[in-house]
């Protein structure tokens, strides 16, 4: 008796809730930035690309560092449920649907800001009409298609064990909600056959998951890694970008964690447990996408090539050495050193460190995509003096902040919908623990 | 009354000093001014017409640089102002060349010696500088039989060419940077008979599409003759066949020429990953089909 109390007890505390002032305050803010970034596209597609800054030299700017931060943040979802998920770590369980609707949202923005930077959207089209198998593109375009469509199974299966439970409180999700969760997911009874079914689908995604996921970021540092340019002609890439990408993936998820956990009061499932042990995680990753950097600059810099040595100088001590800095200091240092206290793993400062792993890890791929583009082999000669220099125009800045809240607000809409903590995975190891 | 004669004395005291200053400097100009070296060289290739070669250069911190932009006057003949062969300007490597015009074409008969001369002016930089070259008239012929290249010189002699002892010749293959020596041997000396011969011993040398390669002989700056030079196209080298892999199966080739490995991997991987996809699909609708049976 007192368990199936208790049982519904967490069904209360985990089912879907609707907004209050503040989270309508949260939607609203969202949407006035997409609003503001849609004006901006607007002016783009009326005006064309030159309303941007980008010009003949830089022609990759703010939106493919967006794209990259978001194929990179992307790869949570096969990090906590995936890779959790296999290697047997239950404390991840609650974490899991955190992950890929962060992993969902970002992917969605990933391909929207790909479109973004090929300035007419038409252009996308011709990538299936005339796109060659043997570039690099058409690779990241099949593969970005492929992991969003794994990422929203990996959501569903999941999901229909609890739309089961949502079902059952049809007058508390309204009638709308109620029809959505009908479609989704009316046929699931909970059989043993039917739990079998779904169980080895989960499992097959999760296998599926990892090498689709390594290989999205992996193509993605391919874009760069295969054209020939200062900074991008190595072949420490592609996992230089995998543990960039696992390391701003985590710090995402703690941030997510945080921020969901108390504005839905979720202390008795998200625990002080679970940052510490997100913690060491995110550590673990700190240290090895620190190594990877030490890989990446330091035998350049010990070498020091002629060809190189602009575009290092201007890292290391140039206009771009502040950024650079920032974002070694504050994305992978200074994780490390709170991180490795046992108080620095708390909620709080874990919700600093991961906002400070992901600010880091945005200004890291500003820096992996722009100052490479200032500083091509061949010298600039006879160009106007503002093709020698790049800062984004108030429409990139829009039409990227939009991008980055329109992720959010995908986010915002996917916790208002779904449950952010599995309810039956809850239940399950709740009557467990019981047990 | 003392005060103007103060002044007067202060006024003419500081007219001098500037006078002097001004002095000073007028001579210290002249002073500056720095003396050009001039080097002439002569060539002649396959008998054709022949060019005169200037370099000029002047003394900076101690040591010899190119002068550039420097205005040549270029003549025949040392004693006849009225055999001149071009105005020059030297380029930054300080170097300018000029043909004989064929103006020049009964002066350049009427002797079997000339000497050029090349003259400047002097400028604002530099001082008036001149130089000279005496070349006697002379010309190689080239043989070849079995990779043996022989090459013999003659001067010109009163009316008839006559064979020259002791000239050292080079043989070379033409390449595109310098010619390669024909074997290890750096030059050759003429006999008595004004002949010199060398082995071929670059037998894989590739040619052209024929095997055709340019054998040179020639002899450089000799004090008498200059430069001069001859050329032979011999078919002694290896076939050259271009390789081109143009509208072939590449990784830089058009969407319809990808390469067959490539198409197979990327075609298996997205068939294989695709083909898990559509059956986790189709697994749903097992799973609908369950729970409407379950009903």
């Amino acid at each position: 008796m007192e368990n199936s109390i208790k049982g519904e007890q967490i069904i209360q505390d985990l089912l879907p809730r609707k907004f209050k002032t503040s989270g309508r305050i949260w939607v609203g803010i969202l949407v006035a930035i997409c609003l503001v970034g849609a004006y901006a596209y607007y002016r783009q597609l009326r005006y064309g690309l030159v309303v941007t800054n980008m010009r003949d030299y830089v022609s990759w700017g703010i939106y493919i560092s967006n794209f990259v931060f978001f194929v990179a943040i992307s790869l949570v979802g096969s990090l906590i449920t995936a890779v959790f998920r296999l290697a047997g770590v239950k404390w991840g369980a609650p974490l899991t649907r955190i992950a890929e609707m962060i992993a969902v949202g970002a992917i969605i923005f990933a391909s929207v800001i790909i479109i973004v930077d090929m300035g007419s959207p038409e252009r996308f089209y011709n990538l299936f009409l005339y796109g060659r198998i043997q570039s690099p593109i058409i690779w990241d375009v099949i593969v970005i298609t492929t992991y969003f469509f794994i990422s929203l199974l990996l959501l569903y299966y999941p999901l229909l064990p609890d739309i089961k439970i949502l079902l059952r409180f049809k007058e508390k999700s309204g009638p709308g909600l109620s029809k959505f969760y009908s479609f989704l997911g009316s046929f699931w009874k909970g059989s043993h056959k039917q739990y079998l079914l779904s169980k080895k689908a989960i499992n097959a995604l999760c296998v599926a998951i990892i090498p689709v996921a390594f290989t999205i970021h992996t193509v993605t540092s391919w874009l760069f890694a295969t054209t020939y340019r200062p900074g991008w002609d190595s072949t420490n890439f592609g996992a230089y970008f995998i543990a960039g990408a696992f390391l701003v993936g985590a710090g995402s998820v703690v941030v997510a964690m945080y921020i969901f956990r108390t504005w839905y009061h979720l202390e008795k499932y998200i625990t002080p447990d679970h940052f510490d042990k997100m913690g060491r995680v995110l550590v673990l990753l700190c240290l090895l996408y620190l190594y990877f950097n030490v890989n990446e600059f330091l035998t350049p810099f010990f070498k020091m090539k002629e060809s190189e040595a602009g575009y290092l100088n201007d890292l290391f001590s140039g206009s771009f050495a502040l950024t650079f800095w920032f974002a070694i200091l504050t994305g992978i240092i200074l994780p490390i050193i709170v991180l490795l206290f046992k108080s620095g793993r708390k909620p709080l400062p874990m919700f600093i460190v991961g906002i400070m792993v992901v600010v880091g890890a945005w200004f890291k791929r500003y820096l992996i995509v722009t100052p490479t583009l200032l500083h091509p082999f061949m010298p600039m000669h006879d160009v106007p003096q503002m093709y020698k220099h790049y800062f984004p125009s108030w429409e990139e800045w829009a039409i990227s902040m939009a991008s980055l809240a329109g992720t959010m607000l995908i986010i915002t809409i996917l916790c208002r919908i779904f449950p952010i903590i599995p309810i039956q995975e809850t239940l399950d190891e709740h009557h467990e623990t019981v047990k | 009354m003392n005060t103007m004669k103060l002044l007067n004395k202060l006024l003419a005291g500081s007219i001098a000093v500037m006078l002097l200053i001004s002095a000073n400097k007028g001579f210290s100009q002249g002073a500056e001014k720095a003396s050009l070296s001039i080097t002439l060289s002569y060539f002649e290739v396959n008998n054709q017409l022949p060019h005169i070669s200037a370099m000029v250069k002047t003394k900076v911190d101690g040591r010899f640089r190119p002068a550039a932009g420097i205005p040549l006057k270029l003549y025949l003949n040392k004693d006849s102002s009225g055999t001149v062969i071009g105005n020059i300007i030297t380029d930054e490597n300080g170097q300018g060349f000029a043909f004989i015009p064929p103006s020049l074409k009964n002066e350049w008969k009427t002797s079997k010696t000339h000497t050029f001369l090349a003259t400047f002016d002097g400028n604002k930089k530099f001082e008036a500088a001149k130089a000279d070259l005496t070349v006697a008239k002379a010309k190689i012929e080239i043989n070849t039989s079995d990779k043996t290249i022989t090459a013999k010189v003659f001067q010109l002699k009163d009316t008839s060419w006559v064979p020259v002892k002791g000239v050292d010749v080079k043989f070379g293959v033409k390449r595109l940077g310098a010619d390669l020596p024909v074997n290890e041997t750096p030059t050759f000396t003429t006999d008595s008979t004004g002949q010199a011969s060398a082995d071929f011993k670059r037998d894989s040398i590739p040619g052209d599409s024929k095997g055709n390669i340019v054998l040179v002989a020639k002899v450089e700056d000799n004090d008498q003759f200059g430069n001069i030079a001859v050329e032979k196209t011999v078919p002694w080298g290896a076939k050259f066949i271009p390789v081109s892999n143009f509208n072939e199966r590449t990784l830089f080739a058009t969407r319809d020429k990808a390469p067959i490995w490539l198409i197979i991997v990327s075609g298996g991987i997205i068939i294989a990953v695709w083909l898990t996809l559509i059956l986790l699909v189709q697994n749903i609708f097992r799973i609908k089909k369950l729970g409407q049976e379950t009903e």
